[in-house]
């Protein structure tokens, strides 16, 4: 029984799993939508760009999330203005813009006379949360959640048909703005328990998990959600039996979803589609 | 008859130069106008400099309500997961995109699906559907839009000559009930049974009733060297116009 | 945070551990700066950083081991860009999902590994952003076969390159051994970048074999240009960027990637705010 209870008994693990779940419960359906609008890679630019701002909130003893939504702002609109020229392209843009932003927090946090813990940063602390960050997240997740919400047939037309989303009303550049607020918010949330370089694994690997043969948005999201508080809750709970870093072990059991995901529809074809 | 659509030395183009400019016509209200033009030639910059897509570089038009756009179907995402019925709800979005749907939405979904034919597809997966069927649900998604105005840009390319007839037969009711439809087409004989038509080639070549505008010049300067004139057999005079049809990349 | 005086570099050199860096630096700046100009035509910066950071579980592994770290290095860089040039093939880009989490499946399992497995956690920051004072002779002598390996290669190879990334359609029918010439850059790029670990570290490859070439890619026009100002800006960047990282008292890899970042931010913004350059192309 000590299996399961164990990480319960103490506050520090309690609260690690709280903030895994809450993490799970917004970045899980998010994923689904970042997978849509092929997102990855933006993601993964935000998550190594906002480094500075954790360092400097770290260094500062103020509170992380607010390091990370300051540094996840200015990486982005550092890529969205380097992405301007045409002869480089956006990709390489992105890579130089991130080289730049994520090696600058990695030269404030390894100065000799600084003390913050640029591991913890990297790979994630959720046994770090106070009660704090933890009420602190929780609202960010019923934000996050709240504009999913009320985002979600717009996002769904876009993404299906961002010529003919026009006519009914929409405009697919601020229905895509929106999703990258949502998303450049849960990576500022998700960052503090898996870290800048591992946190892209929640917003990804959901979907991949599930898959592309779902029968609608809201079911492919509902299933990333409990793909991702899954792997969270057993990331976690390795991470306690088996003492391997916590931020880490979640990322694998993340991962290891994916992968899993991957393997049962190659053997297992998917169901066939309701005929004409 | 007050006009639907009314165009007035319109450009526009995607950054640099227009790419389209002069384009000056009105369509009446339950009209269809067939657009014919090469490829390249403006016939989409324009759908969508109407559908409010593209900033105009020069000109402007007047527009009843908003135009429902049927892109290219190649276009919509086969593989998002959106049954038949979803994409016709889709049309409700209008003013109240943050809610979800309501019952009364779902059920004019259901009634514009039965009336382009599509009645016991509804819960058929968009991507399983043939090409002809994506277009009638495309068409179900703009009536439930209630749009005055419909643009179509190529909706019989690639479609079976059963679904093009039940479609063409579609448009004809639309524009009966005082809808207002534009439809691009290479199909320069199909052209005739429209009441105006449209001709394209990076400008506006001709517009206006098509025995009196598709002559051998109109479609020359329209299509270039794209353009097959055969001579109408029978001594009956006239030029009948093949237009080679390339796919688009 | 006070800052150090600045050192004096004659004294530096003076010093045979910064010698040792400063050559090596050198030489792998003639590496990234060649294969970086390749890079960038070929928008292959985000393989760049991938096939360096894959190398970190491997690295960790063999330090571990007492095994050679550099080939263990070498051999996850070389599976890694045949994957990648295999996938490719097969028209199936691994896309930049896959890729990511790969790179987070690494990334994870390396520092599993080097804090809870193996307690080489001191270390892992060398592995992660290199380090000047740690390097030895038989790190230059790897940096300067990596030299000549990209300039061989650029010999060679570099026509068919510069070919596919101005028309990868036809760049076969004009006879340019297509799919060799691919597999010939990612796994040169590999290699080099294994080369450069132990300098700038697994997570900073791109400071030498992207940020020098994209400098130098916004002000030249010709392949060849192109080539030598990258070589120029690379060799600039990891000296500076060297004297920069022992003053700090931080590691190359940052401190270059920082620099090199900043200067193309000025050269950019100049670019932009200066006289109005030929209007662009409508896209496509």
């Amino acid at each position: 029984m000590d299996l399961l209870t164990g990480p319960l008994d103490s506050g520090i693990d309690r609260r690690a799993l709280a903030e895994i779940v809450l993490l799970g419960l917004l970045c899980g359906p998010l994923s689904f939508w970042v997978r849509s609008f092929r997102l990855a890679y933006p993601s993964e630019s935000l998550a190594h760009g906002l480094l500075p701002g954790l360092v400097l909130a770290a260094l500062a003893g103020a509170p992380l999330i607010l390091g990370a939504a300051g540094g996840v702002a200015v990486a982005a609109a550092a890529v969205a203005l380097a992405g301007r020229d045409h002869r480089i392209g956006s990709d390489t843009a992105t890579a130089v813009v991130v080289s730049g932003t994520f090696g600058l927090g990695v030269l404030l946090a390894l100065r000799p006379d600084a003390p913050a813990r640029l591991g913890e940063l990297l790979f994630g602390d959720p046994l770090g949360v106070s009660g704090t960050d933890l009420a602190a997240a929780a609202a960010l997740v019923v934000a996050g959640g709240v504009a999913l919400a009320a985002l979600h047939r717009p996002l769904a037309a876009v993404a299906f048909d961002a010529g003919g989303a026009g006519g009914l009303g929409l405009r697919p550049g601020r229905v895509r703005l929106a999703l990258l607020l949502v998303l450049a918010t849960a990576v500022a949330v998700a960052v503090q328990g898996l870290g800048s370089l591992l946190v892209l694994a929640i917003l990804v690997a959901p979907a991949a998990a599930v898959g592309d043969h779902v029968r609608s948005p809201a079911r492919a999201m509902a299933a990333g959600a409990a793909v991702a508080v899954g792997a969270g809750v057993v990331g976690l709970y390795s991470s306690y039996h088996l003492g391997g870093a916590a931020g880490a072990s979640v990322a694998l059991a993340l991962c290891a979803a994916a992968a899993g995901g991957a393997l049962v529809r190659r053997f297992v074809p998917p169901a066939a589609p309701a005929s004409a | 008859m007050s006009a639907a659509l009314e165009v007035r030395e319109l450009a526009a183009g995607y950054g640099g130069d227009p790419v389209l400019t002069g384009v000056s016509f009105a369509v009446p209200a339950g009209s269809s106008v067939c657009v014919l033009g090469p490829n390249g030639g403006g016939k989409t910059t324009l759908f969508r400099a109407l559908a409010g897509q593209l900033a105009p570089a020069a000109g402007d038009f007047d527009i009843t309500g908003r135009p429902a756009y049927v892109a290219q179907a190649a276009h919509a995402r086969l593989d998002f997961p959106v049954s038949a019925l979803d994409v016709a709800v889709m049309g409700s979005l209008a003013g109240r995109w943050w809610l979800p749907a309501r019952g009364r939405d779902r059920d004019a979904a259901r009634a514009a699906l039965e009336r382009v034919g599509l009645a016991g597809s509804e819960p058929t997966a968009f991507g399983s559907l043939s090409g002809g069927q994506r277009q009638r649900v495309l068409i179900a998604r703009a009536l439930v839009q209630d749009a005055t105005v419909l643009l179509l840009d190529e909706p019989l390319a690639g479609v079976d000559p059963a679904s093009a007839e039940t479609i063409t037969a579609l448009f004809a009711d639309l524009a009966a009930e005082g809808r207002t439809l534009l439809v691009s087409s290479h199909d320069v004989e199909g052209a005739r049974a429209f009441d105006a038509v449209l001709c394209l080639n990076r400008e506006q070549v001709a517009y206006g009733d098509p025995a009196a505008v598709l002559d051998a010049r109109v479609l020359e300067t329209t299509y270039g060297r794209e353009l097959i004139l055969i001579p109408e057999s029978g001594g009956a005079g006239g030029v009948r116009a093949v237009a080679v049809q390339h796919h688009e990349h | 945070m006070a800052l150090d005086a600045l050192p004096d570099p004659i004294y530096l050199l003076e010093l045979r551990s910064t010698r040792t860096a400063a050559l090596e630096l050198l030489l792998l700046a003639v590496a990234g700066g060649t294969l970086g100009a390749f890079v960038v035509l070929r928008r292959l910066a985000f393989y760049t950083h991938a096939v360096g950071t894959a190398t970190f579980p491997g690295v960790v592994v063999a330090e571990a081991a007492s095994f050679s770290p550099r080939v263990a290095a070498l051999g996850v860089a070389l599976a890694y860009a045949g994957g990648v040039e295999r996938a490719g093939r097969r028209g199936r880009d691994p896309g930049a999902e896959a890729t990511g989490l790969m790179l987070v499946l690494a990334l994870a399992v390396g520092t599993i590994l080097a804090s809870d497995v193996f307690s080489s956690g001191a270390g892992v920051d060398r592995v992660l952003f290199g380090s000047a004072v740690a390097l030895s002779d038989a790190d230059v002598a790897v940096a300067a076969a990596a030299a000549v390996l990209a300039l061989v290669a650029a010999l060679v190879f570099g026509r068919a390159w510069a070919a596919v990334a101005f028309d990868p359609g036809g760049a076969a029918g004009l006879g340019v051994p297509g799919r060799w010439a691919d597999l010939a850059l990612l796994a040169i790029v590999g290699a080099c970048a294994v080369a450069a670990l132990p300098a700038v570290g697994a997570l900073l490859v791109t400071s030498l074999f992207v940020v020098p070439a994209a400098i130098a890619r916004l002000v030249t026009r010709s392949v060849a240009g192109l080539v030598a100002a990258s070589v120029g800006v690379a060799a600039a960047l990891g000296l500076l960027g060297l004297y920069g990282s022992v003053w700090l008292d931080v590691p190359p890899g940052p401190a270059i990637a920082v620099l090199g970042a900043a200067v193309y931010a000025v050269v950019a913004g100049a670019l932009a705010l200066g006289p109005a350059r030929t209007p662009r192309e409508a896209p496509a």
